[in-house]
């Protein structure tokens, strides 16, 4: 590593992407998946569309810049965390590395995320991409998932398992995935359709009800607001709804806003949205009468479903990623709550065996750390500043000798450091 | 576990299928004696529960009945929505004591009868007799919910409704209402 300058770290969500070096605690810049090209007609297919003139091609924009840009069109290369575009793809990362990192991809190691069942075909077009148009010395693709378990040993107090659950939502959807040793068990993911947006949402609807002072153009805005700065997981509702009635100076509190076009300042009061809008993680159908299992019961049927031998390191160690897991409390919800679940089953185990079985209590543990809104850049971060990187990577000089192929398959390292 | 059901023992003594529990109450009616035994924590009434669970219940679009008891938890939790749309409109405490009376004593639809919207789950009376039992200890439940409702929605210093408990005025629980459409 001492040869090396810092590997570059690059994730690629639906919704953003988070860049930076390797061995820092946070991404250098966190930007929306957007991209804004010009595209010259309406007629012909994709390609010769965007069949451009002397420098044209260099004409485009990524990230925050995108949104208020006339006469261009706003693509997102990825949709739901897989690569569509990769015309686009390879621009995005252009911008990425010149632009915003300003680095020079031939001096850098990179590490790329994927999602879990990411087809091996699509690593290929990566690994072109990386090595053929940006030259770069050596690269790694890792599952989002692991990254966000290896993120989670700043809080395990020093025991390093690649053995995990990962419940990770941002702000589209909401995934379930068991790892084992590394490997996620893809039979087994699990998707639950209530993520960031929905809470938002939900928020919004409350508002609307009771609070009459919000401009109506700003109050998705308003709710998101709220959403991340004053809301929790409570315990109970029916006695959080009693504490507030009971004690509504201390538990409401205020929003103020100002309205983006007479610039009025106008004020909201936050109340029983502070603890209804994430509990709908747990009481879906509050929100959403189609969907009624709660997040602990599908955490802990999945668990179920995979192979029995790692039922109980699984769960021993749920691992919280991505912003819409940062309600406070939301680790001791989701405990309490399975810990109930397992403890119902041994004692029905216990019932139906008529006392000849009595399993040995399940360790059930949640662990949420202060890198969880970044977890699977971090946890790529903290890898990649690994000697064992370097040599886990896949080179340049590997790539000329055997093609694209070496890039289907990039072996789980980190168990054992 | 979607929603909350009433904790209290249901009771020998039912009306239909509504359980006859007795309640802390001055309205004359059905229910006369009290023994602090049949509350839960000697203290909680069915109207105190009704009232406690009401605004995390109000959300829920399914509920599964797991007594008689909770026949009543229902009913009531309906109640408090139809008091809630009158309130929204009162201006002061007086003012909505009484609209929260006139509602209470007003021609109600009781199990059996054509618009009662659960009759599906609630039995009809078997007699007549039965009948005016469940009339008057209903009248008697809705008038002391009603007021009990009144002291904890009117703010003491600016004698308006709340609007921590208004804004709960259009919801429906389990998606129906006791009364018609349009109302």
């Amino acid at each position: 590593m001492a040869n090396h300058l810092p590997a570059i770290v690059i994730d690629n969500g639906t919704g953003y992407t988070k860049l930076g070096y390797a061995g820092n605690t946070g991404p250098q810049y966190i930007i929306p998946s957007s991209i804004a090209i010009k595209e010259t007609s309406k007629v012909g297919d994709q390609a010769s569309r965007r069949l451009a003139r002397g420098i044209d091609d260099l004409d485009f924009f990524i990230g925050d810049e995108c949104i208020d840009l006339n006469g261009y069109s706003i693509k997102y290369p990825i949709r739901h965390g897989i690569v569509e575009d990769w015309d686009l793809m390879e621009r995005f990362w252009e911008q990425c590395i010149f632009k915003y990192l300003r680095a020079e991809p031939e001096d850098h190691y990179f590490l790329l995320t994927e999602p879990p069942l990411n087809t091996p075909e699509n690593r290929e077009y990566t690994a072109e991409i990386m090595f053929e148009s940006f030259n770069v010395p050596g690269l790694y693709i890792a599952v989002q998932a692991v990254l966000a378990l290896v993120a989670s040993w700043s809080a395990t107090n020093g025991v390093q398992s690649l053995t995990g659950i990962v419940v990770d939502s941002g702000d589209g959807v909401t995934h379930v995935i068991p790892v084992a040793d590394g490997y996620v068990i893809g039979s087994c993911i699990k998707h639950i359709p209530i993520a960031g947006r929905d809470i938002t949402y939900f928020i919004q609807s409350l508002l609307r009800e009771r609070e009459f002072n919000i401009p109506p153009e700003q109050s998705l805005e308003t709710a998101k607001a709220i959403k991340e700065k004053f809301c929790y997981i409570c315990p109970d509702i029916a006695k959080e709804f009693d504490k507030f009635d009971k004690n509504p100076s201390k538990c409401v509190k205020k929003y103020s806003g100002v309205n983006h076009i007479t610039k009025q300042p106008f004020d909201v009061d936050v109340g029983f949205e502070r603890f209804l809008g994430p509990e709908i993680f747990f009481n879906p159908e509050i929100a959403n009468p189609d969907f009624s299992t709660s997040i602990s019961d599908i955490v802990d049927n999945c668990i179920q479903n995979c192979p029995i031998d790692v039922r109980r390191p699984l769960y021993k160690n749920i691992v919280l990623s991505g912003g819409s897991t940062m309600f406070k409390d939301f680790d001791k919800r989701l405990e309490r709550d399975i810990k109930r679940l397992c403890n119902a089953r041994q004692k029905l185990s216990t019932q139906l065996s008529q006392g000849n079985i009595t399993p040995s209590q399940m360790n059930v543990k949640v662990v949420s750390h202060s890198m969880q809104r970044y977890a699977v850049w971090f946890g790529g971060s903290i890898l990649a500043s690994t000697n064992e990187f370097y040599t886990t990577s896949h080179t340049k000089q590997k790539y000329e000798e055997y093609g694209p192929s070496i890039c289907r398959h990039n072996p789980v390292f980190g168990a054992l450091i | 576990m979607p929603g909350y059901h009433s904790k209290l023992v249901s009771p020998a003594r039912k009306i239909g299928n509504i359980a006859f529990l007795t309640f802390k109450t001055k309205v004359r009616g059905p229910i006369t004696t009290l023994n602090p035994e049949d509350l839960v924590d000697n203290e909680m009434d069915i109207i105190d529960e009704a009232l406690l669970y009401f605004k995390a219940n109000v959300f829920f679009k399914q509920f599964e009945i797991q007594s008689d008891s909770d026949r009543v938890l229902i009913y009531l939790t309906l109640f408090i929505t139809e008091c809630l749309k009158k309130l929204q409109k009162c201006t002061s405490k007086d003012q909505a004591l009484q609209e929260v009376y006139s509602l209470a004593v007003s021609k109600f639809d009781i199990p059996g009868d054509a618009a009662f919207p659960l009759n599906s789950v609630y039995s009809r009376p078997s007699t007549l007799e039965e009948a005016n039992t469940m009339r008057g200890y209903l009248n008697q439940i809705r008038q002391e919910t009603g007021q009990r409702l009144v002291e904890r929605v009117f703010d003491k210093e600016t004698n308006k409704p709340s609007k921590w408990w208004i804004c709960f005025a259009k919801r429906k629980f389990m998606d129906i209402s006791l009364s018609g459409r349009g109302q």
